[in-house]
């Protein structure tokens, strides 16, 4: 089994950055996402628990902030109604970025006909393209009753944990079917910077958190025969296209998997013939399928019980 | 009536009527009505699906004429050019608009920030005479246009069967998901007569 890792986000200058980059290659970390704007990098990155201190020192020395971001390698759905000015930009968008900052990659998803109280639904293209996954966060709105016996059905078909926000302060119990409920993040006009909003967002952040530790111990259970950024690593290296590829995450890893953003029929037999050092191919390890999203690609890696080891 | 003299939001639960307050307030300054708008009440009830607003509008504003807010004057005389000094800059876009339509974009020059020189070959006392009363911006029409933007964007989404009632200063907007039951509009009639007797 591989060593432990850590997810880490580096903010710095762009300058000698790449002094990170290679010390994490050397001490076997993997670098997920690398996110330059003009003079500065944001590095998001998985680094070997023992190894931390080292990366923190030459961050340092390079004059950068290393914080520790416990969403890395999750992606995550953030559902609202609809995509009308109602919901969006505040505070779904809000909510989205607030996750991103802790290493989270984030979907937008606006349902077609989300909005309302009795005339609310979801369709099943929308539901299995939110099950694609690892959580799913639905932004909703000011109104207890809504929250409370309305919209729920709009979780209907949807495996994967449901976290709901919304304005008024709930329990989760209260919220049928929803697994966390995280309150005063309603709808609202203005972007939220308030200290009373944006500390609703740390604790929605915190219990987003603590959904995907408990994900990860379940899975700590049954290992995944290869780890996700394994097999990123692998891709990058045995197929150079996706370098050409210009969405900001080419691969966005999962808990479970990665989404890779080349087109299905074109590279879905390059992807399952990847080769590990070991000797094995990733179709051995792997389901390859068609993602819902675009013609994208979407792998879900194996247990140890179905594959019977790991690598 | 001074700006948003009264500024009401009803709901069962208070919290949800004060948050919901927030947005309207918000949805009214994004699209600039706080100077127009004199009294608003609203009233919402979720169980019911039911959405309702009256609102009292101050006086609204004259119409702007060119020389409301620049002066006219005279360029070089041989070319019988007309001068045009702005005193508010944020009539320039559409009264550039209107010159290019009127002249051409090539004989509509400014050389400075504030100075446009217009080149043209009519009498100029007479072409300044018909360019002063020239209708560059009429708020009263944007006004409405944005009244029905913000009642749009204030009602939830949801409610999609709508009434609405627009007078000389009034506005009425009933909004739900289900039929429109008539004392619902009756009940937003009688809310803007409230307004309206208050001193």
């Amino acid at each position: 089994m591989a060593a432990v890792l850590e997810p880490y986000i580096y903010e710095g200058g762009i300058h000698k950055h790449t002094l990170i980059t290679e010390l994490l290659e050397d001490l076997g970390g993997y670098l997920i996402q690398k996110i330059p704007a003009a003079t500065e990098v944001t590095l998001i990155m998985l680094i070997p628990k023992k190894d931390v201190p080292l990366i923190e020192e030459l961050g340092k020395k390079l004059l950068g902030k290393l914080t520790s971001a416990p969403l890395t390698g999750t992606e995550i759905a953030v559902v609202s109604p609809t995509l009308a000015a109602h919901h969006l930009p505040h505070s779904a968008c809000d909510v989205a970025e607030h996750l991103r900052r802790d290493g989270a990659n984030t979907n937008m998803i606006g349902l077609a006909r989300g909005m309302g109280r009795r005339v609310a639904l979801s369709a099943d293209y929308e539901r299995r393209l939110i099950n694609e996954h690892d959580i799913a966060l639905f932004s909703f709105g000011t109104f207890a009753d809504c929250i409370k016996n309305k919209k729920p059905k709009l979780f209907e078909g949807i495996d994967i944990p449901i976290i709901a926000t919304g304005g008024p302060d709930l329990r989760t119990e209260d919220v049928p079917n929803a697994d966390v409920y995280v309150g005063n993040i309603g709808r609202v006009a203005h972007r939220l910077r308030k200290s009373e909003e944006l500390s609703s967002l740390d604790i929605m952040n915190k219990k987003v958190a603590e959904v995907v530790g408990v994900m990860r111990e379940d899975m700590s259970k049954d290992p995944l025969s290869v780890l996700p950024p394994r097999v990123m690593k692998e891709i990058y290296e045995q197929i150079p296209q996706i370098e050409q590829v210009l969405t900001p995450a080419p691969i966005t890893l999962q808990l479970d998997g990665l989404r890779v953003k080349l087109p299905y029929a074109e590279f879905h037999k390059k992807v399952e013939d990847l080769e590990f050092d070991e000797g094995t191919r990733l179709i051995e390890l792997a389901r390859v399928t068609p993602s819902k999203m675009k013609n994208y690609i979407l792998i879900k890696i194996k247990r140890e019980s179905e594959v019977g080891f790991t690598i | 009536m001074e700006a948003l003299e009264t500024f009401v939001v009803e709901s069962a639960v208070p919290a949800e009527a004060a948050a919901y307050r927030s947005i309207v307030a918000d949805v009214i300054s994004e699209l600039m009505l706080g100077g127009a708008i004199g009294r608003i009440k609203i009233i919402l009830r979720p169980e019911d699906s039911l959405f309702q607003m009256a609102i009292l509008l101050r006086g609204s504003q004259p119409p702007v004429r060119l020389a409301d807010f620049a002066g006219l004057g005279y360029g070089v005389m041989e070319r019988k050019e007309v001068k045009i000094s702005i005193r508010e800059e944020k009539y320039l876009p559409k009264l550039l608009e209107k010159l290019w339509a009127r002249y051409g974009r090539g004989q509509v020059l400014q050389p400075e920030r504030n100075t446009l020189i217009v080149r043209q070959d009519q009498d100029p006392e007479k072409e300044i005479e018909s360019l002063g009363s020239m209708l560059i911006a009429d708020p009263k029409e944007s006004l409405q246009s944005r009244l029905i933007e913000m009642a749009i964007r204030s009602t939830p989404e949801g409610f999609r069967v709508r009434y609405h009632a627009m007078k000389e200063n009034s506005f009425i907007f009933v909004a739900s998901e289900d039929t429109l039951k008539p004392e619902w509009i009756q009940q937003a009639h009688q809310m803007l007569a409230e307004l309206q007797e208050e001193q």
